[in-house]
């Protein structure tokens, strides 16, 4: 094996960065003569690890921005999804009032939530198209089938659950492995189909070719987003304190309600600081800061 | 390893930030340098893989040349971790010595 194809084991960004010196240094350490299969592993193995650690990194930063959103989402879920006895049991009559207020709060953050990443949606919708017309859908085919695959398990599994509730009483249930088990296995399905939407999604942005419009609605969409998404989780435990009578519930509830209250300012007031950043770049006023621009392996390059 | 089983201190970043110490070097030159002071021989792959780790950690920074031999050279962070490691070695082998009976100072 030549030298240089030795170097395809490293990430493109790395090998566009340090590729040259590398193979200087093959060059220089065998001099006229082939590569010793020792040195051969020590570059292949190099090369693995770079390719890991700028996954871990890539996935790291990916999941700062995404996971935590669809994680509240999911944990709100699981509050309401594993305690169909809940939605059955009668109201306390003097916790009625806050039990419908927090029921309709949680409908409306849901459905705000929806419109949100509706509204993102549409806005890289023409990007979208535009990347499928260059025939972009192979890049992504993948990802998206094992993301359709998994949506396909977790609608079973829902739909499995819901005629299970329709045919057992809440004590049947409350008591029943076969419910357990489904409950756990179509949590897992619905954990995993949002993980990897979530990753079909930004593996698809990384391609797209955004306007400037878009690109600077971005963060304050995203923000609002993810406000959405964690405002779900005090509304689902104010509804659960109210129905269940429970104060402990109540207090955690409204404690994570002004925590909402305290950060939720700020994260907006940075995105749309970022979003005027970027569309001031856009128009060539001022630059974005170095730190914004750089990309995994070329960092202080 | 040694033959008793005992780790020598190879760390592939201390070592490049040991040899940077004394000026800039590219990687073949930091590569025989390490071998000449530690008797330690890092692959290719090894060597690069410290350098990068270095470089995003700011610890050290090329120092021009081409693209190809580009050298690298130990920056003032790069300097204060390396004096700090090292104290601590030495704390470390102070401290073995001297209760071998081998140092007493």
């Amino acid at each position: 094996m030549r030298p240089a194809r030795l170097l395809r084991w490293y990430p493109p960004a790395w090998r566009e960065r340090y590729g040259g010196e590398l193979l200087a240094l093959i060059q220089d350490t065998v001099d006229e003569g082939r590569p010793t299969w020792r040195l051969r592993l020590s570059v292949v193995r190099g090369g693995l690890r770079e390719r890991v650690h700028q996954a871990v990194r890539a996935g790291t930063a990916a999941a700062k921005r995404v996971s935590t959103g669809w994680l509240m989402t999911v944990v709100a879920g699981l509050i309401l999804g594993s305690l169909p006895w809940n939605i059955k049991a009668p109201l306390p009559p003097a916790r009625a009032w806050q039990a419908t207020a927090a029921l309709g709060a949680l409908a409306g953050v849901v459905a705000f939530t929806g419109v949100c990443v509706l509204a993102g949606g549409l806005a890289a919708a023409p990007a979208f198209i535009a990347f499928l017309r260059e025939r972009g859908w192979p890049k992504i085919r993948r990802r998206v089938a094992w993301a359709a695959g998994a949506t396909v398990a977790a609608g079973g599994g829902l739909a499995g659950l819901f005629l299970g509730q329709r045919s057992m009483s809440s004590a049947q249930l409350s008591h029943s492995w076969a419910y357990g088990i489904g409950v756990v296995a179509t949590s897992l399905a619905l954990v995993a189909a949002l993980g990897l939407w979530a990753s079909a999604a930004t593996a698809t942005a990384k391609h797209l070719k955004l306007g400037t419009r878009a690109r600077a609605a971005q963060p304050l969409l995203a923000a609002v987003t993810l406000t959405a998404a964690f405002a779900i989780v005090p509304a689902n435990l104010i509804w659960l304190a109210a129905i269940q009578s429970s104060l402990a519930w109540l207090v955690v509830g409204v404690a994570n309600l002004a925590l909402l209250g305290v950060v939720t300012p700020r994260r907006i007031g940075q995105a749309v600081r970022q979003g005027r950043r970027l569309r001031a770049a856009a128009s060539g006023r001022t630059t974005i800061s170095p730190s914004a621009q750089r990309t995994p392996g070329r960092r202080r390059a | 390893m040694a033959p008793s089983g005992l780790r020598r201190p190879n760390d592939p970043p201390l070592l490049i930030l040991v040899s940077l110490a004394d000026g800039p070097k590219h990687g073949h030159a930091l590569a025989k340098d390490i071998e000449d002071f530690a008797g330690v021989r890092l692959g290719p792959g090894a060597l690069y893989g410290a350098i990068t780790r270095l470089v995003e950690r700011g610890l050290i920074e090329p120092a021009g040349g081409d693209d190809r031999r580009r050298p690298y050279r130990i920056t003032p962070p790069g300097s204060a971790a390396l004096a700090g490691a090292l104290a601590d070695m030495r704390q470390v082998t102070r401290t073995g010595l001297s209760r071998l009976g081998l140092d007493p100072a």
